[in-house]
């Protein structure tokens, strides 16, 4: 592109003004607000941030429960979406594109219902227990559900679609001729595999694992449902504050927080690569 | 200029369409979107448009169907004035925003008494005037200032006739007692109850039960914290009993019935010890229709047949004495001020609540997690 410098505002900016500013009002006002709540309420300062420190702290152990839970999450995720983006990619088309609708139908159930599918399935009367009982294999149901491994089974299998999307669109675009060159100059298989298409597909990594990690952050009705209340995640601890126990201090913080966490991700990550890349910007 | 004075008539004929819900909401956030103007502003300016309903802010399901009739219609008879409801769930949080906001769309909200001791005091609420409504047409220690118990819930618990036939548990120390009833249990997820019920299990008697003794309640629930599991809505409670995830199960009393129901009797409610719940009327500061209107409201919901009918509809318990003798055979053993339960019933404090229930959900919630 020719660089030219504007002399004038191109008409337009005019044209796109209003709605920006409407976006910016509508969505940075609220932030700002939000920002501004966690230092001013109940009483100006940082108090709400120092609670993070104070000893016995509840507020630190949820934020790592919450970590320990993202984390796995998107681990267990990604892992779990690799080989399905890559089965995904070395079948047929037609195969290929009934392996996608699967995806998407489960990538378009609702949230509750799932949940409450994983009760029905691996809860105590649930079928897999109820068949193992039958069978003489347990005695004792399995404590799937309502406790973090409940959680984790929830929060992947809701996960996993959107790991293999991105991974699956970093797949589909590697030169296949790169492979079959490092075969035939004497790699193995799992050579060829470790050091040429991994490296090929890491943007792909490095967006499944942002977007899930990121999406975990938020979660709510499967750590509140399947946890059976010993789970608590940040996300759910916010809305308590701001509707039962009127600690809107406290709700602003932890959303501060998580804010910040985010796009402090984003920030390490730019650092690394360009963001434009991973989110399927044009390829220069 | 025109453009702009054209405008906001414009989206004021929507506010006004909107709110006789000629408009839907989608449609009127659209012509707002498209005018640039915030809908807020529209609709602050005009909230008095809807002086003539009564708008109730309950929790949805069957309660609209069973206040429209029990409430809404001697009342719309009375005085002409309709019944409308929003479902969406009145909690703390949500009230406060409205009354901050401005904007405020909702005449009276069928919350907790403890609620009118939290909000109160900081100007959110309306008072109660009680020349219009009755100190004596509800409990004692149920009229305050800022809201007046209708009725009643309560926290018990059922459980598993098959587990425990022979030697059926009948108190909270029952119920926290895993080694002579083993089991799971499940409790409620925000404290309230769940305290209480630690707290009698503990061997402190119904009615010295407050101030809470937070460190006694929280050490009994952590005791037993490995075979329970926390429930926090009432169909969640509901759906681990009937599938069995749990023997022994706290539950909000009035759906102690339909657990029997949909167990074939298998689980069975215990209401010895049952914490009663003052639910209350409360009136969100500035509420469109006016405190005058609105006091008659609450009157007309305090007369004995209306409570009956919410009973009938909801299990929801009378609070008003003169209808404690008239509550049918049939509901008796559920209700919590019939004439067999009233004395085994423990009394919740709403201005303890009030007070101090902030703190007790969140160590609550520290304790569990």
């Amino acid at each position: 592109m020719v660089a030219r410098p504007l002399r004038r505002l191109s008409p337009g900016w005019i044209l796109v003004a209003p709605f920006l500013a409407l976006v910016l009002t509508l969505f940075l006002g609220p932030i700002i607000n939000v920002l501004w709540l966690s230092i001013t309420d109940p009483e100006p300062g940082l108090g709400n941030y120092a609670a993070l420190f104070a000893e016995e702290s509840s507020l630190a152990r949820i934020i790592w429960t919450t970590l320990r839970i993202c984390i796995l999450t998107t681990v267990i995720s990604v892992l779990l979406g690799y080989s399905i983006a890559y089965a995904m990619v070395h079948v047929r088309d037609s195969s290929r594109s009934r392996m996608l609708a699967l995806l998407l139908v489960s990538f378009w159930i609702s949230v509750l219902v799932r949940t409450f599918s994983w009760l029905m399935l691996l809860g105590r009367n649930g079928l897999v227990n109820n068949s193992l009982e039958a069978v003489g294999l347990i005695s004792q149901p399995i404590e799937f559900m309502r406790n973090e491994l409940g959680v984790l089974i929830g929060m992947v299998h809701y996960m996993v679609p959107y790991a293999v999307l991105p991974l699956l669109a970093s797949m589909q675009v590697i030169d296949t001729r790169v492979l079959s060159a490092s075969r035939s100059l004497g790699a193995t298989g799992g050579q060829t595999f470790w050091r040429i298409y991994l490296p090929l597909t890491k943007p792909g990594l490095i967006a499944a694992a942002l977007l899930v990690f990121i999406i975990s952050l938020g979660f709510y009705v499967t750590p509140a449902i399947l946890g059976g209340g010993k789970v608590l995640m940040v996300a759910e601890y916010i809305s308590v504050q701001l509707l039962v126990t009127l600690r809107w201090g406290t709700a602003a913080m932890l959303a501060a927080l998580m804010l910040a966490g985010v796009l402090a991700l984003l920030f390490v990550m730019s650092r690394f690569m360009k963001l434009s890349t991973i989110f399927g910007g044009a390829r220069t | 200029m025109h453009d702009k004075q054209f405008m906001r008539e414009t989206v004021a004929e929507g506010a006004k369409a909107f709110k006789a819900g000629k408009m839907d909401r989608r449609s009127f956030l659209i012509l707002c979107g498209m005018a640039g103007v915030a809908t807020q502003a529209v609709m602050a300016g005009d909230a008095h448009a809807a002086a003539n309903e009564i708008v109730m802010w309950n929790w949805g399901g069957q309660s609209e169907e069973c206040h429209g009739n029990a409430i809404g219609k001697p009342f719309t008879e009375a005085t002409g004035m309709p019944l409308k409801f929003d479902t969406s769930g009145p909690l703390q949080g949500k009230i406060k925003e409205m009354v901050d906001s401005g904007n405020v769309t909702a005449d009276v909200c069928d919350a907790d008494l403890f609620d009118a001791v939290a909000l109160g005091p900081s100007g959110h609420l309306e008072a109660i005037d009680y020349d219009v409504v009755s100190k004596d047409k509800t409990l004692p220690d149920y009229a305050l200032e800022h809201g007046v118990s209708i009725i009643l819930y309560g926290y018990a618990f059922v459980y598993d006739t098959e587990a425990y036939g022979d030697t059926p548990p009948n108190s909270w120390a029952d119920f926290f007692d895993t080694a002579k009833f083993p089991g799971k249990r499940s409790l409620y997820k925000w404290a309230n109850g769940s305290l209480e019920a630690a707290l009698m299990a503990d061997g402190v008697a119904k009615d010295a039960l407050y101030p809470l003794d937070m460190d006694r309640a929280l050490a009994k629930i952590k005791a037993m914290k490995d075979d329970s599991l926390y429930w926090g809505s009432g169909s969640e409670a509901h759906s681990m009993v009937v599938n069995g995830e749990v023997s022994m199960g706290m539950v909000w009393q009035n759906r102690g019935k339909n657990i029997e129901n949909d167990t074939d009797g298998r689980y069975k409610l215990v209401m010895n010890e049952a914490l009663a719940m003052p639910g209350a009327y409360i009136v969100p500061k500035g509420n469109p229709a006016g405190r005058e209107a609105i006091m008659k409201f609450i009157a007309t919901a305090q007369e004995p047949d209306a409570q009956l009918q919410l009973l009938d509809c909801l299990g929801m318990t009378p609070s008003n004495p003169a209808a404690f003798a008239q509550i049918p055979e049939g509901q008796q053993p559920y209700a919590i001020t019939s004439a067999m339960n009233i004395d085994k019933i423990a009394f919740n404090d709403p201005v303890w609540w009030g007070e101090n229930g902030g703190d007790a959900v969140n160590a609550f919630l520290d304790a569990i997690s």
